[in-house]
């Protein structure tokens, strides 16, 4: 053991590659940690910014209908103690919202891009170092443990010298894969005490490592021990990499995506608008019979005399959203069961599902987008809620209620 | 002469024997083809949809009904990208970026549902596209079947009875090199064949020629590399993982630093953030929907004393429709100033992302690649630009149908009288005004002219490597 200890520190190759890979994991980690530093510092920044800008215009205002015209709500997703090392849906689906009390389906599927060159390199954090860089670094490690030797002349004589030739090939392998187990984990903890990450959460991750890169060091092994060329086995293991990490999950995305149909997002706001616009044209009463179905506690306040009044201007923001409403529930349920299925199918390929595990670990998966997703509507409803009486049953407008206005809470439960 | 064509043929036999190098380009290919199909099929019905989709917004707003032209202003028109025929090929950025825009008064959205966002994710390098398969993975076949292009003749002391007879180390290079060529060849085809079919689709010869050319040159780029370590090492091991280093800096570990230095240098600041600064800026302009609005003062006062009246209900066009107009182009202005700011932001972070091309030959294809397709950030920047010139030109002329066909008194009284409501609503003949919209990719010079220096990059690097590969293979012993 200790013998071959000595041997792996005097193997140039091996240490070069192990510490390849505790170079590449401490970059992506850092990356990771400043990502999050920014987006917490964005958030501060917004939520400030936000306050000042909703009294400045809510000082302006004189009725209801205006206030709620004007005022929009900072609402935020903030990265979980986690997201550092997965940033997952964050990258691609919005974490902040800023809304107002008009249809919400015209409001929810804005992007707030970054440059788009940045999203198609591809993020490098510590997830994407593990599923698939990592397995490069142990193919490299292990493919010509045993064919190596041989090319150098030694195989025999380590063959016969030791008492359990067998043994001598485990513990070599044994060595390096826990030089490469160490060397992703060492930067993955170290970023965990910056981010005060939980410790159950750094445990699972830390197993989940350690398993995958022990499945690929078998892997190796496995193929190592084959009484083949270098090249073959370096080949043939490139392979397997190629079929792991590129093939299945492009096949895995796109099954999931035929299988399940999603509505074209488009579609949905387009419904929304058509209904919205429409109802400048529909008799009042079609609009307001259409929102009382819903809400018929109002009943009693839904007549509208004037060509315009705010309440049944709201009124059918509110019938806008329900127009959609069937669009827009499709358009999540088939996300979510997209999701569902591909986390699925993952189970046949061990990078997706390293990588599916560390979002859900670190809270940037598709549920928790969704989840996000679903806090933004609950506080949209809220926030209707508590217009609602002041429009419909005409109390006089009074500045200082506003202050009773709801607040957004980031944990507030889906 | 002779002996160079002995050299390169014996190594083509010797491929062609070999089940490694057979299986291995099988797999390969057949990994090309299948992305090519189904590539071609997405692309292609994203194409059709999208111009399908054009003609359906246009054909809605023109039969909307009579109706205040403000609120035409507001019912909004839509602007769509189809995918360029090159897009089969290298989709680029448009799986990132929405490919549709909604256009409406007194705002700019932002492009809107990227796929990106409906799509399941499963981990990996995503959702691979032919172009992937080439600037990742094709790389990774040409160092599995030739790493050991001389290694493998030194192993089996082949090369020394071979140089014995006279074979200099400039022919035995200038052999194998043609052997790799012939290999360039053939993986080539299938880039040759989608360009040929891109070109069936309305592409331009040249692009789809330059984009064949571009990727015959990164795998020439890397047969050079080839064969520089080839002759610079002499054991396998070695060779292998020199090369092996090469690929993962330059394939997915430049690449990332390139990222993140963009993002440092220019900062990126999301929406949301740039809305709110805005905001203040805004708030200056005054609200078009209120002629009351005080910044309105100066230009009432000049309309007033222009037509040589005492107040706004007698000028000879609608006050109200001269404001929105006004307030528009005022708001329009600042609004462009955002955009083009954030924008140039985004062509500085890329430039960066490009300039890294010069340390990873990958970034330089990608870069190459995306603007020869018209795939690239600078495509998508010139479809938000005409989109906004279409927002702005329906918007303006509406405003212009509001202050000339509709009486001030009515426009004030249509909340409260209904007959004034009735009297407000324009014929729809007016909604004419709305232009016909088709986005068109950029011509074939401008994005060979942004492929230039991502050309020169790759150009440069083959033809270093091969330089210092001769100079090495003229000093090779066996």
């Amino acid at each position: 053991m200790t013998y071959e200890f000595r041997f792996f520190l005097r193997d140039r190759a091996a240490l070069f590659w192990i510490l390849l890979t505790l170079f590449t994991a401490s970059v992506a980690v850092f990356q990771g940690v400043q990502e999050t530093a920014q987006q917490r510092s964005t958030l501060a920044e917004l939520k400030q910014l936000d306050k000042t800008e909703r009294e400045a215009v809510l000082a302006e205002q004189s009725n209801w209908g205006l206030a709620a015209y004007y005022t929009f709500h900072l609402t935020y997703d903030p990265p979980s103690g986690f997201a550092f090392a997965a940033m997952g849906e964050r990258d691609t689906s919005p974490w902040i919202y800023r809304i107002r009390m008009l249809a919400l389906e015209g409001q929810i599927y804005e992007t707030d891009g970054e440059n788009p060159d940045f999203a198609n390199i591809g993020r490098f954090d510590f997830a994407f170092v593990v599923s698939v860089l990592s397995p490069i670094l142990i193919i490299l490690l292990l493919f010509d443990l045993r064919s190596g030797e041989r090319t150098a002349g030694r195989l025999e004589l380590i063959e016969v010298s030791a008492r359990n030739p067998q043994h001598v090939w485990m513990m070599r392998a044994g060595i390096r894969i826990a030089a490469v187990i160490l060397a992703l984990s060492v930067p993955l903890w170290a970023g965990s005490l910056l981010e005060s990450t939980d410790f159950t959460i750094v445990l699972f991750a830390t197993i989940a490592v350690t398993v995958y890169v022990l499945f690929w060091g078998l892997v190796a092994v496995i193929q190592a021990k084959a009484h083949r060329a270098g090249s073959v086995n370096l080949a043939v293991l490139a392979g397997i990499w190629v079929l792991f990490c590129a093939v299945m999950p492009t096949a895995i995305s796109l099954v999931s995506n035929r299988a399940v149909a999603v509505p074209e997002g488009g579609d949905i706001i387009l419904t929304q608008r058509e209904a919205v616009n429409d109802a400048w044209d529909l008799p009042k009463d079609t609009t307001m019979k259409l929102f009382l179905d819903r809400h018929p506690d109002w009943a009693d306040n839904a007549t509208v005399e004037k060509p315009f009044e705010w309440k049944w201007y709201y009124a059918f923001q509110q019938v806008g959203d329900q127009t959609a409403e069937q669009l827009s529930r499709d358009y999540r349920e088939g996300r979510k069961k997209r999701n569902r299925l591909s986390s699925m199918l993952s189970l046949i390929s061990p990078a997706s599902m390293i990588q599916g595990y560390f979002e859900k670990l670190a809270g940037t998966d598709m549920t928790s987008s969704l989840n996000y997703e679903m806090r933004v509507r609950n506080f949209h409803a809220e926030l209707r809620k508590w217009y609602y009486p002041k429009l419909f049953k005409d109390e006089p407008y009074e500045a200082g209620i506003l202050e009773t206005l709801p607040q957004y809470e980031p944990d507030g439960g889906p | 002469m002779n002996s160079m064509w002995l050299i390169a043929r014996e190594e083509w036999r010797y491929w062609v024997r070999s089940r490694l190098a057979r299986v291995s380009v099988l797999i390969f290919v057949g990994l090309i083809i299948a992305s090519s199909l189904f590539s071609t099929l997405q692309t292609l019905d994203a194409r059709h949809q999208r111009l399908h989709q054009q003609e359906v917004a246009e054909q809605t707003f023109l039969s909307q009904p009579a109706r205040h032209p403000h609120r035409m202003v507001h019912y909004g028109h839509y602007a769509f990208r189809p995918p360029p025929p090159l897009a089969v090929f290298d989709p680029g950025i448009d799986v990132v970026t929405g490919q549709s825009i909604f256009l409406e008064g007194h705002r700019q959205n932002t492009a809107m549902f990227a796929d990106a966002r409906a799509q399941a994710k499963a981990g990996g390098f995503g959702i691979l596209t032919p172009a992937m398969v080439y600037q990742i993975l094709f790389p990774l076949l040409l160092i599995i079947i030739g790493h050991d292009i001389v290694a493998r003749e030194r192993e089996a002391r082949t090369l020394a009875p071979l140089m014995g007879q006279g074979v200099t180390g400039i022919t035995l290079y200038c052999g194998k090199a043609l052997a790799l060529l012939g290999l360039v060849g053939v993986l080539a085809l299938p880039v040759l064949l989608v360009s040929v079919m891109s070109v069936l689709l309305g592409e331009s010869i040249p692009a789809g020629l330059f984009l064949t050319l571009t990727y015959a040159l990164f795998l020439t780029c890397w047969s050079a590399l080839l064969l520089l370590v080839s002759f610079a090492f002499k054991t396998r091991g070695i060779i292998l993982a020199v090369l092996m280093l090469f690929w993962l800096f330059g394939t997915l570990i430049i690449p990332r630093i390139a990222v993140a230095t963009g993002d440092a240098s220019f900062p990126t600041e999301g929406k949301i953030l740039t809305d709110l600064r805005m905001k203040d800026d805004l708030r200056e302009i005054g609200d078009g929907h209120n002629d009351a609005d005080p910044t309105f003062s100066k230009l009432k006062a000049e309309l007033l004393a222009q037509y040589n009246v005492g107040n706004v209900e007698d000028l000879p066009m609608n006050f109200r429709g001269v404001v929105a107009s006004t307030a528009e182009a005022r708001l329009t202005k600042t609004l462009n100033d955002y955009a083009e700011k954030r924008m140039e932001r985004e062509s500085r972070q890329s430039r960066i992302i490009r300039d890294f091309g010069a340390l990873s030959p990958f970034l330089a294809v990608g870069h190459a690649s995306k603007s020869i397709a018209g795939t690239d950030l600078k495509s998508h920047h010139r479809f938000l630009r005409e989109a906004e010139v279409l927002r702005f030109g329906y918007v303006q002329a509406l405003n212009e149908v509001h202050a000339g066909q509709i009486a001030y008194s009515d426009d004030i009284n249509r909340s409260s009288d209904q007959g004034a409501e009735k009297r407000t609503r324009v014929d729809p003949e007016n909604w004419r005004v709305l232009k016909q919209f088709r986005f068109e990719t950029s011509g074939t010079n401008a994005r060979l002219a942004r492929a230039a220096p991502s050309l020169s990059f790759l150009t440069i690097w083959t033809l270093g490597l091969l330089g210092v590969g001769v100079l090495l293979a003229r000093g090779a012993s066996p």
